[in-house]
This record gives structure tokens, C-alpha cells and sequence, in this order.
């Protein structure tokens, strides 16, 4: 078998933490898209995430 | 032609060239699939024209997350660290679409029916691939493509409804993706591209990829009301 490449692991559940939270976040914006207020929030919570993913620091995120 | 189908336990007992090709796409391919979020996340997510635009933005971005993801597990189990693509600088990425910025609504909704496309074919490149692992994730990544397809060619098509002003500027967005698009295909008669072919880790020549996109591509533009740009000004890889 070939050795894995260090913290593929880790980067896995990160990742997919990452993008169970962002579905969650979008889920909940549409679902209540007659709640402004929830609506802005949802937007705020994925665009937070997001801007953590686009900066791309993963020694940070996995340590 | 190698036609065998190869799990994770083969790798190391195959050619060096066919291990080197595999690490190849599956890094630039991950390196696409983040590269999307990076053009458009910044700008469209605050600028989207409705909330749930916006949803959709940040639902796309994380499918193409998850796209990331599961391609760089692919690659990191055979000992290929793709986590660098996460940090790349937009004028880095392997492929120029993505490098820029998408500032408009116009190009963002372009991006999506024309790129996304290109993605696609790019995935059904490896619809029975000799790597396994590969072929495995294939299924529920491409059935997210064709969903950012559908909604870059409906958000395309609602722009077109508002008038010539605005047909002018999806036709301008046209103009600058569509070479893009086609030059995503690489280099006609690449050698490098006939060795995917020969370990069976793509299906066709560059050049009949792209002259297959613009099959379907060109009959959907001139529906549209578009009109298809020359497909040689301003290309690069020809």
C-alpha cells in the first residue's frame, strides 16, 4: 500500500466538518427565507466560514 | 492501451509514469475544483442580486469544497499532498480560468453555464478510468456540476430578459469565458495527454474534448440569442 500523505486524515474531517456546516448554514436561510433576520445571518455564518476556507491556512485548522 | 482497473493496494506495484499521472490530475484537478470558490466567494457572496443568490453562492462554494475534498483524499491515500492548491494564489492555478477575480453578476453567471461545463467534461474524462478510487467519487460530484450548469445558464438567461444593455454585457462575459473555456482543453495533439490515454486515465484527445463542448455549446449560445465568439482569438493553447 502507499504511505498516505501526512494529515490527509485530519484535512478529510476538517473539510467535511466544514462543509456540513455550510450546507446547515444555506439550509437554514432558505428554509426561513420570509425571516430577514435569519436570512442575514445564514449569509453571515456561510461567508464567515467561507472567508477561513479562501484564506487557506491548514496548519492552522488542523492544529 | 493498458486496460486493467487498478485499486489503492496496486498502486505501487504500477509504472512510475503511470503514478506520476495519476498525482498529476488528481492535483490539478482539485486545484479546479477549489479554484472556483476563489474567483467568485469575495466578491458575488456579499454582491449576489438577492439572499437567496447568495444562498446559492455559498452552496456552490461548498460543493466545490466538498469536490476538494474528496479528490484530495484520493490523491493524499496514494502519498500525494494536494493541501497547497488551498493557499495558491489565483495567478498560480494550473488552469487560467481561474486565475482572476469574478466582480459581476454577468460573468459569475457565465462562469457557472460555461466553466462548469468544461468541469464536467474534464469529470467524465474519468467515467471508467483504470483508478478506481477515482471512478468511485465521480457520481455525486458530477451531478453537483450539472446543477452549477443548470443555474449559471437560468441566471444567464434571466439577464438576458432585461433588456440590450444587458445583453451586451452577458455577451461581453461571453466573449471573455468562452476562450477560456476552450483553451481548458490544453494543446491539441499533446503527447502528454495521449499517455492519460494510453494508462487509460482519460477517454479523449484534448481536441476531441473540446470540439465535443463546442458541439453542445454553440447550437445552446445561438438559442440564446448570443452570438459564438471565434474560437481562435485570443486562445492559448491551440
Amino acid at each position: 500500500m502507499p504511505q498516505p500523505a501526512h494529515n490527509i486524515e485530519k484535512l478529510d474531517e476538517h473539510l467535511l466538518e466544514v462543509v456540513r456546516a455550510l450546507h446547515g448554514a444555506v439550509k437554514q436561510g432558505v428554509s426561513h427565507s420570509n425571516e430577514p433576520k435569519v436570512v442575514n445571518d445564514a449569509i453571515a455564518d456561510c461567508k464567515e466560514i467561507l472567508d477561513v476556507i479562501m484564506a487557506g491556512k491548514v496548519s492552522d485548522w488542523l492544529n | 492501451m493498458f486496460s486493467d482497473k487498478i485499486e489503492l493496494k496496486d498502486v505501487d506495484k504500477m509504472d512510475p509514469e503511470y503514478k506520476d499521472l495519476l498525482g498529476r490530475v488528481l492535483t490539478i484537478q482539485a486545484d479546479c475544483e477549489i479554484g472556483g470558490p476563489h474567483l467568485y466567494v469575495e466578491k458575488m457572496l456579499p454582491a449576489a442580486p438577492t439572499k437567496l443568490d447568495q444562498l446559492i453562492v455559498a452552496r456552490t462554494a461548498a460543493e466545490e469544497v466538498d469536490h476538494f475534498r474528496k479528490v484530495a483524499r484520493v490523491a493524499g491515500d496514494i502519498g500525494v499532498d494536494v493541501s497547497f492548491v488551498l493557499s495558491q494564489p489565483n495567478e498560480k492555478r494550473f488552469v487560467d480560468a481561474f486565475r482572476g477575480l469574478i466582480t459581476t453578476w454577468e460573468d459569475n453567471a457565465v462562469f457557472g453555464f460555461l466553466i462548469d461545463r468544461v468541469g464536467r467534461y474534464q469529470l467524465e474524462e474519468f467515467y471508467d478510468c483504470s483508478y478506481l478510487p477515482l471512478q468511485r467519487i465521480l457520481p455525486d460530484i458530477v451531478t453537483e456540476e450539472l446543477g452549477h450548469i443548470e443555474y449559471g445558464y437560468n441566471k444567464t438567461v434571466e439577464l438576458l430578459s432585461k433588456g440590450d444593455e444587458q445583453k451586451e454585457r452577458v455577451q461581453k462575459a461571453i466573449e471573455y469565458w468562452y476562450v477560456r473555456a476552450l483553451d481548458m482543453f490544453g494543446h491539441t495533439g499533446s503527447s502528454r495527454a495521449e499517455r492519460y490515454r494510453y494508462w487509460g486515465l482519460k477517454r479523449r484527445a484534448n481536441e476531441q474534448a473540446r470540439d465535443d463542448y463546442m458541439k453542445e455549446v454553440n447550437p445552446i449560445l445561438e438559442r440564446m440569442g448570443l452570438r459564438i465568439p471565434d474560437p481562435l482569438k485570443g486562445r492559448r493553447y491551440m
